[in-house]
């Protein structure tokens, strides 16, 4: 058991990916519903990556964005392929 | 609205802008700024850095965008500019970190099984001062990765590229990415559980 938990735990991530064939995620499943330690482990990598994604939103201020729309008009306007 | 769709108003507003129209500049920018300033401020943790880093991405863009090749998506393409001023930002600082993860660090040793304390995002949603914090002890775990890793895991976790639109942006193999993801999961987990137990016990 020991040898799976290591081999599942080493391929945690492509398994949450989707990146596994059919066949090794069902024996990596069959390996989870006997081993509650290796669940504990998918789940808390499942919630981090979640919790991450939650957290990704950022309030940009708007006085940046129009900072930079400035400088793109003020340098794109000496270019010569623009009026 | 989905992938077909969106390439086909990017290479529009690409066509109107080699035309001469500072409209379809403004409206590429737009479409896009949220992403590269958010991408800039998850890899620098400081918002003048990711102004610098959207400035140099778009100005590059539309400066270059006359080589832009039809079978290109744009938003890869500006993530690939905005990788670049990312890498050159970096180069600058001195104090960043700088580490190896290495995955048998997480691997239960002698039969030990660690338990990650993560909360559930949807544990409280009322209390905003309790997500404001969590919000803090990610982007300082996020942070506290190595370059290497950080650009991985912003670029799949947070961006939601591919394996392997990710390994074509930083110009490295599918396996490295999937390899440098992994470890910078483990990593995050681990960091984020035991800030969040000690918030917990203060």
């Amino acid at each position: 058991m020991r040898e799976d938990c290591r081999k599942d735990f080493e391929r945690l991530s492509e398994y949450l990916d989707g990146e596994l064939d059919d066949a090794v995620c069902r024996e990596i499943e069959r390996h989870f519903r006997q081993c509650p330690e290796c669940r504990e482990c998918v789940d808390s990598m499942r919630k981090t990556i979640q919790l991450c994604k939650e957290a990704a939103i950022e309030e940009i201020p708007a006085v940046a964005k129009e900072r930079l729309r400035a400088m793109l008009r003020g340098c794109l306007a000496r270019n010569h392929h623009l009026s | 609205m989905n992938e077909r769709a969106t390439e086909s108003i990017d290479h529009h507003l690409i066509s109107e802008f080699k035309a001469g129209s500072m409209e379809a500049m403004e409206k590429i920018v737009e479409r896009y700024e949220d992403r590269i300033f958010t991408f800039g401020l998850k890899m620098c943790g400081h918002l003048q850095d990711a102004e610098d880093i959207a400035q140099e991405t778009f100005l590059n863009a539309f400066k270059y965008l006359k080589d832009f090749r039809e079978e290109t998506k744009l938003k890869n393409w500006l993530f690939k500019i905005a990788t670049t001023a990312c890498i050159r930002k970096r180069r600058k600082k001195k104090c960043e970190p700088n580490h190896e993860i290495s995955l048998d660090s997480f691997f239960p040793q002698n039969g030990d099984h660690p338990t990650y304390d993560i909360p559930d995002v949807s544990d409280d949603p009322s209390d905003s001062m309790l997500r404001a914090e969590l919000k803090n002890i990610i982007d300082a775990a996020i942070h506290s990765l190595s370059h290497k890793y950080r650009l991985v895991f912003n670029l799949r976790d947070i961006e939601g590229f591919s394996t392997e639109e990710t390994a074509d942006i930083l110009g490295i193999s599918t396996q490295s990415v999937k390899t440098r993801l992994h470890r910078a999961r483990l990593y995050l987990r681990e960091r984020i559980s035991n800030a969040y137990k000690e918030g917990i016990v203060q």
